[in-house]
């Protein structure tokens, strides 16, 4: 079994009447992408400024590389790399100036430092903007370069707190393909964010929060055997009878069928040929088909499952 | 690592337009305005001789520190033009407008009437406190010689003698009010003072920048610092030494300017220099005040900081010197606290009195308010975890 790396163990942190994180435990294992998933305000910021020794909490543990967490702990915090939600740059430093202030703060040597900044120019995709000032970049390079501030020093534990708010589709995905390529490396990565898509593209582990409160933990396949329904058909078709509508709720596997005029959504409690099936119904009816596409459940459905809202809510 | 936070600090220093503006753009452009301005009231009213008057009296008569004083700053380079009178005189004079103001001694203590508020006024009254307190201290000598003698069965005591030498004592030499400033006080001068004051307080902004970045509950760049194995103090120090750097050099500067200007500072320029030094770190700390004490954004701070030194500027006579004058006798506590008005009072200290007790009170002054400054920040600066951020 891989080595521990986070071990928090039952935090709780508490402003005034309002109890943000409660009682969270879990553990991260060596290079291990661990997503916290949540809707805001769910505690997910809150825990990892906790563990960062950020945040008084008001009861807990928390570990990290076996030792106990403390402000003062500089040899645990040389080994962290931290990529906040809000970018965290000089807007009067260039971008090489950036990475290299706090690339600095980690790593005295200079012939040292350089190698790390040019690394994570090259990670990052900065190359051509390396006089450029913040000002000057993109929302999507300016997130780059929050990510590239943050890893310069190569950290062995990376916390990536929503790094890609507000970030355009192929920024995102430059940023994913990094963070990948980082555990590749050898770092271990905490990565919070209320993106249902992101957490199933690069992570290995998921914990569901949802108001200071762990729902549930595993990988995505495993949670999302938590949904009841298996797979949602959706037919776009016109004059479909009410008959045909009932004979299909009647279905083996049929959790559900409601039929709106224009389009007809059919849940299924396990998955299986469905889809074959259900075309050879249509067939046999006469209704012509113009579209016909089959679902698996998303994170946002075993989240509505779980709290009985929206995982974007 | 404490170099690595002076470097990088000094270079976001540097590269902020705003902050290079106020701090040292600023002062430059207000001292050529004021030179433009201030030299056509200088051509008009040139500074002379105060005329006030001295109510004759048994104890005027009596009072030999006091009149030896008066005779010092009436000569041909003294302060001012003095008449002895009656007291009817003297108030006739006043509503006439013929004397700025006259001075009445009953036992010990001098009072001093005048009619308006201004610099005049000012003058007056800064010099008769420091006559009042250095004759304290001749006095006190005097007092103890006179008390040794006796005790050693010396009764044969030459009075005047004694207290001759404890003023001589006291002046080095000479008496200290004499006008020893290389030249007549001017208006301009007076505004090239308030101007050092105010670009000394405007430090205030350099470190409202830095410490937020440095303070998690503050700004994301505070957080991103916070999580970094470098220890707090020496992060705070490199850019403190920073901003005091990039301080002294927009100082350097106002001052080159105003010596091309015409700018004289005579042979005390390392005690104005020590002065500015002082009024830079209590602008230092009390920027770090407002950065840690008050919870908005930067901008709202920095505005916060410029109001707060051109309302002490203002109190401390910038936009009119009477008005020094009008705090001094119906609010004096303000000016004590205002560290504008510390410099200035040091800085008109050092044209007329010289290195006397009222320049190293007002450096003292500065000093504390540092202090006081730092300490109130103390808590807030040391503190590594926070209930919120």
């Amino acid at each position: 079994m891989p080595d521990k790396i986070i071990e928090v163990k039952e935090l709780v942190k508490e402003y005034k009447t309002l109890r943000a994180v409660d009682g969270l435990s879990f553990d991260v294992f060596d290079q291990e992408i661990v997503g916290l998933l949540g809707p805001n305000g769910s505690g997910k910021s809150t825990t990892i400024n906790c563990i960062l020794s950020l945040l008084k909490y008001s009861s807990g543990e928390i570990r990290i590389f076996g030792k106990e967490m403390k402000p003062d702990a500089y040899d645990i915090k040389s080994k962290i790399g931290v990529i906040f939600q809000d970018v965290a740059v000089f807007d009067e430093l260039s971008v090489y100036d950036n990475i290299n202030y706090f690339c600095g703060l980690y790593i005295r040597d200079k012939k040292q430092r350089q190698e790390c900044i040019e690394d994570a120019i090259k990670l990052c995709g900065l190359d051509d903007y390396r006089k450029f000032r913040p000002k000057q970049l993109s929302g999507g390079l300016l997130r780059r370069l929050n990510i590239a501030c943050g890893i310069a020093h190569k950290p062995k534990l990376i916390f990536l707190d929503e790094p890609t708010v507000a970030v355009d589709p192929q920024s995102r995905n430059s940023i994913l393909e990094g963070i990948k390529k980082l555990r590749e490396d050898g770092a271990t990565i905490v990565y919070t964010t209320h993106y249902m898509e992101e957490v199933e593209q690069i992570c290995d582990r998921i914990i569901i929060i949802d108001k200071g409160k762990i729902l549930a933990v595993g990988t995505s396949d495993e949670l999302k055997l938590l949904a009841k329904t298996e797979e949602k058909i959706t037919i776009e078709a016109a004059g479909i009878p009410q008959t045909l509508v009932d004979k299909i709720n009647g279905m083996k596997y049929v959790s559900g069928a409601e039929y709106d005029g224009q389009r007809l959504v059919i849940s299924y409690s396990s998955a299986g040929d469905n889809l074959t099936r259900i075309i050879d119904e249509m067939k046999d009816n006469g209704i012509r088909c113009s579209r016909i596409y089959s679902e698996r459940p998303t994170l946002n459905e075993v989240f509505l499952e779980l709290t009985g809202k929206e995982l974007k809510d | 690592m404490l170099l690595h936070n002076f470097m990088y600090s000094l270079l976001v220093l540097l590269r902020s337009r705003g902050l290079v503006f106020w701090t040292i753009a600023f002062p430059l452009i207000m001292a050529v305005l004021f030179n433009l301005a201030m030299s056509n009231i200088e051509s008009s009213e040139k500074f002379q001789k105060i005329d006030i008057a001295v109510v004759q009296s048994e104890d005027y008569d009596n009072n030999m520190i006091f009149k030896n004083a008066l005779e010092a700053l009436s000569g041909e380079d003294g302060l001012f033009h003095i008449k002895e009178t009656d007291l009817k005189t003297a108030e006739s004079m006043l509503n006439e407008k013929s004397i700025t103001g006259y001075l009445t001694l009953s036992g010990d203590d001098v009072a001093v009437t005048v009619k308006n508020s201004g610099i005049n006024e000012t003058i007056l009254c800064r010099v008769m406190n420091e006559i009042k307190s250095d004759s304290e201290i001749v006095v006190s000598g005097g007092t103890d010689v006179i008390n040794q003698k006796i005790a050693s069965g010396e009764f044969n005591i030459n009075y005047e003698d004694i207290f001759r030498e404890e003023t001589e004592k006291l002046t080095g030499g000479e008496l200290k009010f004499k006008d020893t400033s290389p030249a007549h006080m001017s208006y301009v001068m007076i505004e090239y003072y308030s101007l050092i004051a105010m670009a000394c307080l405007y430090s205030g902004l350099l470190t409202i920048v830095l410490i937020d970045n440095k303070m998690p509950d503050i700004s994301a760049v505070g957080k991103r610092c916070s999580v970094s194995p470098t220890g707090k103090f020496a992060s705070i120090t490199g850019s403190l030494l920073a901003a005091f750097v990039v301080q002294l050099f927009g100082l350097a500067l106002l001052f080159a300017l105003l010596l091309l200007l015409g700018a004289d500072f005579g042979s005390q320029l390392l005690y104005i220099i020590l002065l500015s030094v002082a009024g830079t770190f209590a602008g230092l700390t009390a920027g770090i005040a407002v950065s840690v004490l008050i919870k908005t954004n930067e901008n709202a701070k920095t505005t916060i900081m410029i109001s707060i030194t051109m309302a002490c500027c203002f109190l401390s006579g910038m936009m009119g010197i009477s008005m020094k004058n009008i705090v001094d006798v119906n609010a004096p506590f303000i000016n004590r606290i205002n560290p504008v008005a510390m410099i200035t009072d040091g800085l008109y200290a050092l044209y007329f009195i010289g290195t006397g007790s009222r320049y190293y009170i007002d450096l003292a002054s500065l000093v504390a308010f540092s202090l006081i400054m730092l300490i109130l920040s103390w808590s807030r600066l040391r503190r590594q975890k926070y209930d919120s951020i």
